[in-house]
C-alpha cells in the first residue's frame, strides 16, 4: 500500500512534539566533534567559554571528562562552523515541520 | 589502515536473515562508503545473489538458543574480532539500518572500543535506560560496535564468549533470567570485566541507540532503495482506542526490533 493512503485511511495525525524530539536526537549527534585529542558538542556553553577568555592555548574538559590542551582560536573557529551549519540545517527542518501545523 | 563493517546472518526457520544483511550491507555500502564482510552458513548464502560482498565467510553456527517465534542464532558474535579484514571494524546487527553517515564520526573519536550505553524509542520519548537487573548495571547494545585489533579488544571479545559459555553463571550473578543469550549483556559484563567494574565513558558512543519499539512501525516514504525517508507511525492508546500519529524522519539511523517490520520494508521494495 502507498504510504499516503496508508496514514490516510488509518487517520493518522502528524505528531508534532515527536518530529521536534526526532530533530534535537539527529542534530543533537551532528553537534559532535572530535579535535585536540578530545571529543567536543559545539553547543553554545562551550563556544562561550572558548570565546571569553584570551588566551592562545586552554585547558578545558571535554565531553568524556577529561582535561584537554587546546589551541583555543582553532577550537573555537571549528566549533562555530559546525554550529553554524548545524543549526541552520535544524531551524530549516524545523520551519518545515512548523508549515505542517 | 582498513575500514570496514561485518555483519552476522543467519537464517532461521522464520527469517531470512540473510536477505537483511545484504540490505543493510547495500546501505552500508551506499552511506558510509566502506565494504562489507558477511559471516554466514552454507544453509543461509543463496547461490544466485547478485550482491558482491568484500568477503564472505562461511561457519557453522550454534544454534542452541531459542526465543518464542523459534530459533534465534546469535552466538558466536566474539568472532567478530578473529574474522574481520579490516584494522578498523564496524559490527552491526543485520536489523540496524544506517540512514545517514553518522557512524563514520565515530572513527575521529574512539580509542579502541565503543558501542551504544544509551538508547531512544522513536515516538515513545523519555524511554527508560534497559538495565541488565533491577539492581545490576545499565545495559550497553551489541547492536552498533566499533574496534580496532589492540590487545584490550581481543580481551572484551575473548570475555564475551567466557560469558557465552558460562551464561547461567552470570545470568545467577547478576539475577537476570532471560532466558535466552542476549549479546548485549555479554557485552555489558565482558567490558565491565575488562574494565575492572569501572565505567569508562570513551567506551560508549555519545549518542543514543534508536530503536523501533513497541506499537510503532516504520515504512519507506518511497520506493527508492537507498532513499533515507521513512515514515514513522504510532499506535497511541488513549482512553481505550487507538489514535494512530506519525511523523517523517530522514539522514537517522536506527535498529529495527520487530523483525516483522523489517521484512516488510525489504519486501514493499521489491
Amino acid at each position: 500500500m502507498d504510504i499516503k493512503n496508508l496514514l490516510t485511511e488509518s487517520k493518522a495525525r502528524f505528531n508534532h512534539n515527536s518530529a521536534k524530539a526526532y530533530l534535537a536526537e539527529k542534530f543533537k549527534s551532528k553537534l559532535i566533534l572530535a579535535e585536540h585529542g578530545g571529543l567536543w558538542k559545539a553547543d553554545a556553553e562551550t563556544i562561550s567559554l572558548l570565546n571569553s577568555f584570551t588566551s592562545a592555548n586552554l585547558v578545558i574538559i571535554d565531553t568524556f571528562n577529561n582535561p584537554v590542551k587546546v589551541d583555543r582560536q582553532q577550537l573555537l573557529e571549528k566549533l562555530q562552523q559546525i554550529y553554524e551549519t548545524t543549526m541552520e540545517q535544524w531551524y530549516a527542518e524545523w520551519q518545515l515541520l512548523e508549515s505542517k501545523r | 589502515m582498513t575500514r570496514g563493517a561485518i555483519l552476522f546472518a543467519f537464517n532461521t526457520e522464520k527469517f531470512n536473515y540473510y536477505e537483511m544483511a545484504e540490505y543493510a550491507a547495500k546501505r552500508i555500502n551506499h552511506f558510509l562508503k566502506l565494504p562489507v564482510t558477511i559471516v554466514t552458513d552454507e544453509d543461509s548464502y543463496p547461490k544466485d545473489t547478485e550482491y558482491v560482498w568484500d568477503k564472505v565467510i562461511k561457519i557453522t553456527p550454534d544454534k542452541n538458543n531459542t526465543r518464542v517465534w523459534g530459533t534465534w542464532i546469535n552466538k558466536g558474535r566474539w568472532q567478530a574480532f578473529e574474522f574481520t579484514p579490516y584494522d578498523e571494524t564496524l559490527l552491526l546487527d543485520v536489523d540496524y539500518i544506517v540512514n545517514s553517515s553518522n557512524l563514520l564520526k565515530i572513527f575521529d573519536f574512539y580509542d579502541d572500543f565503543c558501542c551504544h550505553n544509551t538508547i531512544d524509542f522513536l515516538m515513545q520519548p523519555n524511554a527508560e535506560q534497559e538495565k541488565i537487573s533491577h539492581y545490576g548495571y545499565n545495559s550497553l547494545w551489541a547492536t552498533v560496535v566499533a574496534f580496532k585489533k589492540t590487545n584490550k579488544v581481543k580481551n572484551i571479545f575473548n570475555c564475551m564468549k567466557m560469558v557465552q559459555n558460562n551464561y547461567e553463571f552470570y545470568m545467577n550473578l547478576h539475577s537476570f533470567n532471560t532466558g535466552i543469550y542476549r549479546n548485549d549483556y555479554a557485552l555489558t559484563i565482558a567490558l565491565s570485566i575488562i574494565n575492572g567494574h569501572l565505567t569508562d565513558n570513551r567506551d560508549f558512543i555519545p549518542w543514543n541507540l534508536l530503536h523501533i519499539g513497541n506499537n510503532t512501525q516504520i515504512y519507506k516514504s518511497n520506493k527508492n532503495e537507498l532513499d533515507s525517508e521513512f515514515t514513522v507511525t504510532f499506535d497511541n492508546w488513549q482512553r481505550g482506542k487507538i489514535r494512530k500519529e506519525y511523523i517523517t524522519i530522514n539522514d537517522l539511523d536506527f535498529h529495527v526490533m520487530d523483525k516483522e517490520l523489517y521484512v516488510g520494508i525489504i519486501e514493499n521494495e521489491k
